[in-house]
C-alpha cells in the first residue's frame, strides 16, 4: 500500500508530464506570446453594401478598388500599350464569364466579407465567394519553382513578426475566376502582405506587388477592414443562379423558369 | 480615403472597356440605368435566393390591366443576410411596393433598391455601417 501509495503519486505526476507536453498547446510555440483575435466576419472598412450587391449612394468611396486604380500602378511602356490595345478585348469577351469568386489579389479588397482563421500551422484566409487562401506558417519554404504553377489564389507561405502576419504569395494567374477586370500582372508577379490588427476591429494590410514582367517599380497598396457588425457567418452557396445574359451589344436578366 | 474623383476616374476608365465598376457584384452594372428611378407595385411570383444573385419575380398590372413579369436583381445572398433578410423574407403572393434602376436596353427588369411592404415598411435593414467607420 505504502508502494502504491508513493508510486502512484509519481505515474500520475510523470502521466501529467507527458500529456502537457503532448497537449501542450501548439500556439506557445509560435512566434510572439500569443497568436491575434482575428476572429469573427470582416469586410473593407468604407464599405456599406446595400441589397442591391453595390454600395450604397452615400458610399462613394467604397467603389473606388485600389487593385483596379490601373493608373496608380507603375506598368512598364510594353504592358501600358499591351493594356491599351488588348485588355479591352479581354474584358470583353469575359463579360459572360460565369462568376466562381474573387481570387487573389482582388479578394483581399474585403468587399466580399472574409474570416481569418488563425492557427499556429497556418492561417485561412477566406470569403464567402469560397475563396481560400492557405497561409502556412509551419515554417515551410515557398515550393521550388519546378512544383509551382499558377492558380487564382496562388501559393503563400507566412511568419509572424510579433503581432504582424507577413506573407509571400507567387504563382498567382492573372486570369479572373470572376468576370472582373483584374489588374494584368504576371505569373512571375511576387506579393508581400503584411497584415496587424490596428485596433481591436480594426485590420490593416500593406501589400506590395513585385513583378518584373510588367512593373517598373513595387506597387504598394493598403487595405483596412472592419469586424462587421450584424454578420455572424458566411453565406455559402453553389453560384448556379446566373442569370445574365446577352441583350444585343449589352447585358440582361433572363428569364425566370 | 479614396475621392470620388478617383471613383469618377476608374468609372470611366472601366466603362470604356465596356464594362463598369462592378466589384461586389459578379458582373457589369453597365445594364442598369442607376441614373433612374422606378417605381412599381406588384405581386411576388417567386423569390430566389441563390449565388450569385437573388431575385424578385414580380408580376405587375399597368395601366391597361395587362399583366407583365418583372425580373428584379438583388445582391448576393450575403449581403442581403447581412441586411436582415433571410429566404423567408418574400413569399409567392406578398404584394411589394419596389424601386429600382431600369434596364439601360428597357424591357421588365432592373437593379432592385428599396422593398417596402404596402403599409410602407421597409424590408430588411436600411444600412450596416457604423456611424464611426463612415468615410
Amino acid at each position: 500500500m505504502r508502494r502504491q501509495g508513493f508510486a502512484w503519486p509519481a505515474v500520475t505526476c510523470a502521466m501529467a508530464m507527458i500529456l502537457a507536453a503532448a497537449c501542450s498547446p501548439t500556439q506557445s510555440e509560435a512566434p510572439g506570446t500569443a497568436l491575434p483575435d482575428w476572429s469573427g466576419v470582416w469586410i473593407a472598412a468604407d464599405t456599406d453594401i446595400d441589397i442591391s450587391g453595390y454600395p450604397t449612394a452615400d458610399s462613394p468611396a467604397g467603389m473606388a478598388i485600389d487593385l483596379l486604380d490601373f493608373d496608380a500602378a507603375p506598368w512598364n511602356a510594353a504592358q501600358r500599350e499591351w493594356m491599351r490595345t488588348e485588355l479591352p478585348k479581354i474584358w470583353a469577351a469575359d463579360a459572360l464569364r460565369r462568376g466562381q469568386g474573387w481570387g487573389y489579389p482582388l479578394m483581399m479588397e474585403g468587399v466580399a466579407p472574409m474570416q481569418f482563421l488563425v492557427t499556429p500551422q497556418e492561417t485561412l484566409i477566406l470569403n464567402f465567394y469560397r475563396d481560400i487562401r492557405h497561409v502556412h506558417t509551419d515554417g515551410r519554404a515557398l515550393p521550388p519553382e519546378e512544383d509551382r504553377w499558377p492558380t487564382p489564389w496562388g501559393d503563400s507561405v507566412g511568419h509572424w513578426e510579433g503581432d504582424t502576419l507577413v506573407i509571400e504569395t507567387v504563382s498567382v494567374r492573372n486570369g479572373s475566376v470572376l468576370p472582373l477586370p483584374l489588374p494584368p500582372l504576371s505569373p512571375q508577379a511576387r506579393f508581400t502582405e503584411r497584415l496587424r490588427l490596428s485596433a481591436p476591429d480594426r485590420l490593416e494590410l500593406a501589400m506590395t506587388i513585385e513583378d518584373p514582367a510588367t512593373l517598373t517599380a513595387p506597387w504598394n497598396l493598403r487595405f483596412e477592414y472592419r469586424r462587421a457588425e450584424g454578420i455572424d457567418r458566411l453565406i455559402h452557396d453553389v453560384m448556379e443562379n446566373d442569370r445574365t445574359a446577352v441583350d444585343g451589344d449589352s447585358l440582361t436578366i433572363a428569364p425566370a423558369p | 480615403m479614396k475621392s470620388a474623383m478617383r471613383v469618377r476616374v476608374l468609372g470611366a476608365l472601366l466603362l470604356l472597356a465596356g464594362l463598369a465598376t462592378t466589384v461586389p457584384a459578379h458582373h457589369s452594372a453597365a445594364m442598369f440605368d442607376q441614373t433612374k428611378t422606378v417605381e412599381l407595385t406588384g405581386t411576388v411570383r417567386l423569390f430566389q435566393w441563390s449565388n450569385p444573385h437573388c431575385y424578385i419575380q414580380l408580376l405587375v398590372r399597368d395601366a391597361k390591366g395587362v399583366e407583365q413579369e418583372w425580373s428584379l436583381e438583388m445582391g448576393a445572398p450575403m449581403y442581403l443576410y447581412n441586411r436582415g433578410w433571410r429566404p423567408s423574407t418574400v413569399k409567392p403572393g406578398d404584394v411589394l411596393n419596389v424601386k429600382l434602376s431600369p434596364l439601360r436596353k428597357g424591357g421588365p427588369g432592373g437593379l432592385l433598391l428599396d422593398v417596402r411592404t404596402q403599409d410602407g415598411r421597409q424590408l430588411g435593414k436600411a444600412s450596416v455601417q457604423p456611424a464611426q467607420a463612415a468615410p
